[in-house]
């Protein structure tokens, strides 16, 4: 009996032994969030993430949203193959990768507000304003694509509206503590720009007239170096050998706006704009159309190109290898072409442009066709908005605002509405007004080789205008 | 968890105690005892059951007593062991048992009998045939000693002391164990002892899932067994394909025809979709490496195609491989083990005669094009190979020590051109076995293999790849210009030869390698501190390096892309470590209480792994370099996995009269995976089996059904979470070279995911065995299934898994084996396993879907989603009008599965005389898989692929490829005949004392493929599986190679 329970005894205290040494123990190669708040610089290096996640965010939303408006068709494989349609379903992963890029800016600026912030000792003021700031621009995002969007964690859905008062709020806490100028007029421009989507058409004039003393001022999210982040859309429109996304061929003279001139790509990959002057200019000259003051609206316009455009920098650049073969459709000019806006437009010349003949220029930050003449030849309060219109389309392009200008908005993800009880039926539905052609004729257009003549299926511009009045589109027309 | 741990302790140890006050004997089978012990009574039982009548004088028996005894053994041999030590002598005449006094006392002269009679020795042979068998082992009962039988069958196993009765044991694989007791006056003689064959595989003795030895009989899972000698008839170069068609309830297919491709095994369902459905792999009882995926830092030429460990566990010197497919067959494995084990057992000794063995094997290789598009493709991208194989193994035992070493090398030469597949292999290998003490026996094992093999491009590996350019018809998009027309069978001889020299360039630029040095040693000891006690201690490594090497020239990327190319060479290497640790401590202790025979087994297991991944990649490289420090640019990536598993297990098999068995069994695991608050993980088993065939009424009513067995039980398996994903963690990736923060993991506290089976079954032997049947049901459900959910977006979490899902999978096993023929010169035998399969997730408790492998959402997806199988294919599906032109599309919808609901093998294997000629294959129905280079083909226009001209003569053109995939889906129904083969062993005259035996043989590997589908049903891209370990269901076919064809011839010498 001795001898029998001996091993056992044996047995059990090497198993003991086993439950209790080092063995049991591994290597925990990553920081965890308790390890990480507390230690050195933790603030700075979260800032750089927030501003890291800006980028991210902005270049998911122009890749998406540029793709639903009219700016450019996906002539490849990759990205979405149903934007273009525009096919814009709730259950759609992209829906979902957009509401995810914009929430993330949201909770990692709201985690160094509330988690990083309260621990420093030393004046953090300014870090806190950059924080307000982009917690403020996601939430103008959010107003600006989303039908609405929950601002905390499976909370409650909030409406445009509500998202772009709370952005007004936080802007304003943040251009108080900005001490430097050029942040406080970024605040302005954003300020300007909740307003006018608002419809708050005092405030807008407002923030728009204060905006325009300055009127080069520029906020960008940057790009570039071997970890990134990476300019995805500069990829699709330039740096990638496919020629994976083709714009309009209206507007084919402002492609492309991102580009690289260095052997290595991310040595070079071009900032995105999200708050530059031009847009308080257009603001105010908007809101002067609606004032029905044309005069003041158009000198506006001049103001805008004079002062500001034609300012901005513009690069000569080598894009002989740009084909537009992605693969889908095979008939962008490639030579110069002459354009008709629609079958009843005239045609216009020089917006198509031959790259095999030489460099050609490309505008980085803004550009566009429209002269001082064209600007002097709108009469009608709607003339004078459809140059509005058009001026928008082309300064802003490649910078995801289009897709609003058009009125349409994305739903609320499924993968939201599975685990959000209040997200509603009524969330999960797209909106896009009766106006947008369907079956990718925002991006349709035919080539007439023998005349050399390429004809835009719809002239959107012309088809907002008729439809300013729609509850989607044109805030200050209400 | 520690204090878990030592209740658990206690409780175990509560229990030995328990056990340990039971009267202990000698463990003996056949045993039934009735309560009177007298020796006349068990005098009176023999004569009676052996209808002979029983003459003796009553005086000589009285008050004598007798020990347990097998009253099956033959008279001759029964009576001697009952009287031994009695002073009763016996007579056989007629029907007349004569008892008698024997006039001296026996028990001095046994000993000194004994004493002299320090070996025994004999033959051991074939029941049927009278042939000897080889490698039979013959163990002596009293001691863990034993010795394996020779080239003729003959054994010589020195004896411990003196004893008055010796219990030698014999057991061959597939055939019946046979004790037998011998008396001193019968160890005077060689021994010729026969063995039969075992056709019901009662009581065959296996270990896997019990932790020590236990009988089949007294399970109430099944375990299924395969010996080294049947899987040496396979010339395989991996060990997967050694398996394919040799477990009745799995499936083994390989994704792809390259060298080290990844494979899918899989037996009862998919219950996991997080985790790939590959066993966990066992050697000597150490755990291995079993990534069957591509890894986390695939890097090169993985890209494409995952590169599988599995490819590289060594497939030399294998004594017998178990497997035992999940439920309660592995709780004993609890957190590891829901995929179910497979443990191969090496050989450790032989013939007290050192046997040398030498084999070639030699032969062609062929590809397999009859699953290609074009008929030119073979042209552009196939040669003939080349097969060998050298073997050389070494065999023996001296005395108390056994060995067993062999060395092989391989090498084929692959069947793509400019060798790209080359694939060569040297396996070293030592087993041995000592006998340290009477009660103490070490057994170790080491193991090396070292294996590389190259790579041409392939599946969706971006850029060039060869089935891409030709079979996509990507010829059309990419290559020279002017491009070509991708429908090669309509290229004239002129283009024709320009394609060829333009592809044969691609593929001859390409430079791709990998390379595996694997080092594994299993150390054991025994200790038997008494005859009814058994400790075992078992510990080992696993240590496999692999090295994978991508290098892309200038010359070959302004070749492929059409681009003069003067900076972007690059080498690209990653390097995969893998150690492995595996400890396991175990005892069992065996006690016969009356009727009932109690075997109690107690053991803690221990594995922890570590994986250590890096990739150095060198950029702008001059041609010519192949190291990355002659690159302009340098770059580097790391990926560290460490996981440790720790548990302890009680199992209690309860027998009566045995032949009803009780089986309970509890595991309590620890891992370093769980969440901080999960606590202990139980996995308790509960089953029972009975074989009826005991039974009077049985054998009186239907004697044409000799054996029988049924069996029923409920068990749990699991599957740790990955590591470290139960931690809250930030990341840190870089913003314009500054370090940023953001969140990482969110921190879910995850358990293991839980298969619970129930299962029942009946296994039946008719006429003598002759057809035997086994058939049976489970129905398991997976509980916590791990599931990557995407979180809301509000959440801002990043996609995490979590224990949310609920899969099913339930079906019916049968297998048969008929032996149609059964003479002396002449064995015929069939087998057939037919297995259903029904897979559901049943739940995903409002997770949204998500896709474990294809490419981007609007493209083709394999997909886990509530209601569907796991790993449904899903895609657009579109409808057509009239006029051919497709009227609705609609996107992300249910394809088909990918699992297929029936699925089995067959066989046949015929001996005459010498002469051994087999041949095997498996099938499956029920399941689809996309055909992706039919539908890059109608994107290129290489093709039409049935889709109607209305839609292609529209304004549409070919651009809405994607939006009715549902065309190019199609059922993968196949019979695949794995291996036609032959072996001869030449009959002694012929050899003369040359040798001790030679065999020859051929065989064909691969030669018939019958399948519904216009692609390789099998070559479905796992490697594309989500993340290392990721699971995977195939389902997309795309530029993926089949296996190639071998014809083989094989000379095999024994000195």
């Amino acid at each position: 009996m001795k001898r029998f329970k001996k091993p056992i005894y044996m047995l059990a205290g090497t198993m003991l032994l086993l439950s209790s040494c080092e063995l049991t123990e591994v290597t925990n190669p990553y920081v965890t969030e308790d390890r990480f708040i507390p230690s050195f610089q933790s603030l700075e290096t979260w800032l750089n993430g927030v501003r890291r996640q800006a980028s991210v965010t902005v270049g998911t939303v122009v890749e998406f949203s540029e793709l639903v408006s009219d700016n450019y068709f996906n002539n490849y494989t990759q990205s979405s193959k149903v934007f273009d349609n525009p096919e814009i379903n709730y259950f759609d992963q992209d829906v979902a990768n957009i509401q995810a890029a914009i929430h993330k800016l949201m909770e990692t600026s709201r985690f160094g507000l509330e988690e990083l912030i309260p621990l420093q000792d030393e004046d953090v003021s300014q870090q806190k304003a950059e924080l307000l700031f982009y917690q403020a621009y996601a939430h103008i995002l959010g107003a600006e694509l989303y039908i609405g969007l929950p601002t905390e964690a499976r909370g409650e859905v909030r409406s445009p509206n509500e998202l772009l008062e709370s952005a007004i709020v936080l802007l304003t806490e943040a251009s108080s503590l900005f001490s430097e100028t050029e942040d406080q007029a970024a605040c302005t421009l954003l300020l300007a720009r909740s307003h006018y989507r608002l419809g708050n058409l005092t405030e807008a004039v407002e923030f728009s007239r204060e905006a325009i003393t300055h009127p080069l001022s520029l906020r960008q999210v940057h790009y570039g170096t071997e970890n990134g982040p990476s300019n995805n859309f500069q990829s699709y429109i330039f740096s990638s050998a496919t020629n994976s996304f083709a714009p309009l061929p209206r507007l084919d003279f402002l492609d492309p706006k991102y580009f690289h001139q260095t052997t290595t790509i991310f040595e070079d990959e071009k900032p995105i704009a999200i708050a530059k002057a031009e847009e308080a200019y257009l603001i105010l000259a908007e809101a002067l159309v609606a004032q029905q003051n044309i005069a003041a609206a158009k000198q506006t316009l001049k103001d805008l190109l004079t002062n500001c455009v034609g300012k901005r920098p513009t690069t000569m650049l080598n894009d002989s290898k740009e084909k537009r073969n992605g693969g889908n459709r095979k008939d962008y000019p490639l030579t110069a072409a002459s354009v008709k806006f629609d079958t009843e437009s005239v045609t216009k010349e020089g917006l198509v442009l031959d790259r095999s003949l030489g460099n050609i220029p490309a505008y980085s930050v803004s550009g566009t066709h429209i002269t001082l003449s064209d600007v002097d030849g709108a009469v009608t309060a709607d003339e004078t908005l459809y140059l509005i219109y058009l001026l928008r389309q082309e300064i802003f392009i490649a910078e995801g605002r289009r897709m609003t200008d058009l009125g349409i908005r994305f739903p609320i993800s499924q993968r939201e509405q599975l685990s959000n009880s209040h997200v509603t039926d009524k969330h999960t539905k797209a909106i896009i007004p009766d106006f947008i052609p369907k079956n990718r004729g925002l991006d349709d257009f035919t080539y007439d080789t023998a005349s050399g003549v390429v004809t835009i299926k719809h002239d959107m511009n012309r088809i907002l205008v008729q439809h300013k009045n729609s509850p989607y589109i044109m805030p200050f027309h209400k | 968890m520690k204090n878990y741990l030592l209740f658990i302790a206690g409780a175990c140890l509560w229990n030995g105690s328990l056990a340990g006050s039971t009267p202990v004997s000698i463990p003996v089978s056949y045993i039934q005892q009735g309560k009177d012990n007298s020796l006349l009574h068990a005098i009176q039982q023999i004569a009676e059951r052996n209808g002979k009548k029983l003459i003796y004088d009553k005086e000589i028996l009285t008050g004598k007593t007798v020990h347990p005894y097998d009253d099956e053994l033959p008279l001759e041999q029964l009576l001697p062991l009952v009287l031994s030590g009695s002073g009763v002598g016996y007579q056989l005449k007629g029907d007349k048992i004569i008892l008698h006094k024997v006039a001296t006392t026996v028990t001095p002269v046994t000993r000194a009998v004994a004493q002299q009679q320090e070996w025994v020795n004999g033959t051991i042979t074939d029941h049927r045939t009278g042939a000897p068998i080889v490698g039979a082992t013959v163990q002596l009962v009293s001691t863990n000693r034993s010795i394996q039988t020779g080239v003729q069958g003959e054994f010589k196993l020195p004896l411990v002391a003196a004893t008055e009765v010796v219990l030698l044991r014999v057991r061959y694989i597939g055939y019946k164990t046979k004790d037998v007791t011998l008396t001193p006056e019968q160890l005077k003689q060689p021994l010729t002892i026969t063995l039969e064959e075992d056709l019901f595989g009662l009581d065959e003795v296996v270990v896997t899932g019990q932790g020590l030895d236990m009988n089949k009989r007294r399970l109430s899972t099944n375990i299924a067994t395969v010996s080294g000698k049947e899987l040496e008839k396979i010339p395989a170069a991996r060990f997967d394909q050694l398996l394919q068609s040799k477990l009745p309830n799995a499936q083994i297919r390989l994704t792809g025809g390259q060298s080290g491709a990844t494979s899918i095994i899989r037996a009862r369902g998919v219950v996991s979709a997080f985790k790939n459905s590959t066993p966990v792999i066992y050697v000597d009882g150490v755990r291995m490496d079993n990534l069957n995926t591509a890894s986390t830092i695939g890097g090169g030429s993985a890209q494409g195609s995952g590169v599988s460990s599995l490819a590289d566990i060594p497939i030399d010197n294998i004594e017998r491989v178990e497997y035992v497919n999940g439920g309660a067959a592995t709780t004993l494995y609890g957190s590891d083990a829901a995929n179910g084990v497979i443990q191969i057992f090496t050989k450790k000794g032989g013939s007290d005669r050192t046997t040398v063995t030498a084999e070639a094997t030699i032969g062609a290789e062929r590809a397999t094009t009859d699953f290609l598009h074009f008929d030119r493709t073979k042209e552009l991208l196939f040669e003939p190979g080349m097969f060998q194989r050298y073997n050389v193994a070494v065999n023996g035992n001296s005395g108390k020590v056994g060995y067993s070493v062999t060395g092989a090398y391989l090498n084929s030469s692959g069947v793509q051109v400019f060798k790209q597949n080359q694939n060569k292999r040297i396996d070293l290998r030592s087993g041995f076995k000592a006998e340290l003490h009477d009660k103490v026996t070490y057994e170790s094992s080491f193991t090396f293999v070292n294996n590389s093999y190259k790579r041409n491009r392939n599946g969706n590996q971006g850029g060039y790849t060869g089935l891409w350019f030709t079979e996509s018809g990507a010829s059309a998009t990419t290559g020279p210009q002017p491009r070509f027309n991708p429908r090669l069978d309509e290229l004239s001889d002129e283009e024709f030869a320009k394609m060829k020299e333009y592809v044969h360039t691609a593929e001859r630029l390409q430079d791709n390698e990998i390379v595996v040095n694997r080092f594994q040693t299993s150390q054991s000891f025994q200790y038997r501190p008494m005859q009814n006690l058994n400790i075992k201690a078992v510990g080992g490594i696993d240590y496999r390096v692999l090295r994978n090497q991508a290098i892309q020239t200038n010359e070959y990327l302004t070749h492929t892309t059409g681009n003069l190319t003067t900076d972007r060479g690059n080498i690209n290497n990653s390097e995969r470590k893998y150690w492995g640790l595996t400890l396991e401590l175990n005892g069992q202790h065996k006690a016969d209480i009356g009727d009932l025979s109690i075997i109690t087994t107690l053991g803690g297991q221990l594995f922890r792994n570590e994986d250590r991944q890096v990739a150095y990649i060198g950029s702008n490289v001059r041609d010519g370099a192949r190291n990355i420090s002659e690159a302009t640019t340098t770059s580097s990536n790391e990926f560290y996995s460490e996981v440790v598993n720790y548990g302890v297990y009680l199992q209690s098999n309860l027998g009566w009269r045995n032949k009803l068995f009780l089986d309970l069994g509890l595991r309590g695991d620890g891992n370093s995976a769980f969440g901080k608050d999960i606590g202990v993980q139980y996995y308790p088993k509960i089953g029972f089996s009975y074989i009826p065939s005991t039974e009077s009424w049985w054998s009186e009513n239907l004697s044409f059904i000799p054996s029988a067995k049924l069996r029923g039980n409920y068990g749990l398996a699991g599957n740790f979470p990955p590591p470290y994903r139960n931690l809250r963690t930030m990341t840190f990736p870089s913003y314009l070279g500054s370090q940023a923060a953001t969140f990482g993991m969110p921190g879910i506290d995850l358990r293991p995911e839980k298969t619970n089976t129930l299962e029942a079954g009946v296994d039946l032997g008719f006429w003598n065995d002759r057809l035997t049947l086994s058939a049976g049901f489970y129905h398991a459900i997976t509980n916590n299934a791990l599931f990557s959910v995407p979180a809301a977006p509000s959440t801002a979490e990043n996609e995490a898994l979590r224990n949310v899902g609920k899969i099913m999978n339930r079906g019916l096993e049968f297998s048969t084996q008929i032996t149609a023929v059964q003479t002396e010169n002449t064995a015929l035998r069939f087998n057939l396993a037919v297995n259903t399969l029904d897979n559901k997730v049943l739940s995903s408790s409002g997770a949204a879907p998500f896709n474990i492998a294809g490419f981007s959402e609007r493209t083709i997806q394999t997909v886990v989603q509530e209601g569907h199988p796991v790993g449904f294919i899903r895609g657009s599906y579109g409808e057509f009008g009239e006029d051919g032109v497709m009227a609705t599309s609609t996107p992300l919808q249910y394809l088909g599965t990918t699992i297929p609901d029936l699925f089995g093998s067959m066989g046949f294997d015929l001996q005459w005389k010498g002469l051994n000629v087999f041949a095997n294959a498996d099938y499956q129905q029920g399941a689809v898989a996309n055909n992706w280079d039919s539908q890059f083909r109608y994107n290129y226009g290489a093709g039409d692929e049935g889709i109607p001209t209305g839609e292609i003569n529209s304004e549409y053109g070919r651009t809405r490829w994607l939006s009715f995939t549902n065309m190019f889906i199609e059922k993968t129904d196949y019979i695949k005949i794995r291996t036609i083969g032959a072996t001869y062993t030449l009959p002694k005259s012929a050899i003369g004392s040359f040798a001790n035996y030679v065999v020859i043989g051929a065989s064909v590997m691969n030669p018939f493929s019958f399948a519904s589908s216009s692609f390789d049903p099998e070559a479905t891209i796992s490697g594309s599986a989500e993340g290392q370990d990721g699971a995977t269901t195939g389902g997309i076919s795309y530029a993926t190679y089949s296996a190639p064809r071998q014809f083989l011839m094989s000379v095999k010498i024994s000195f």
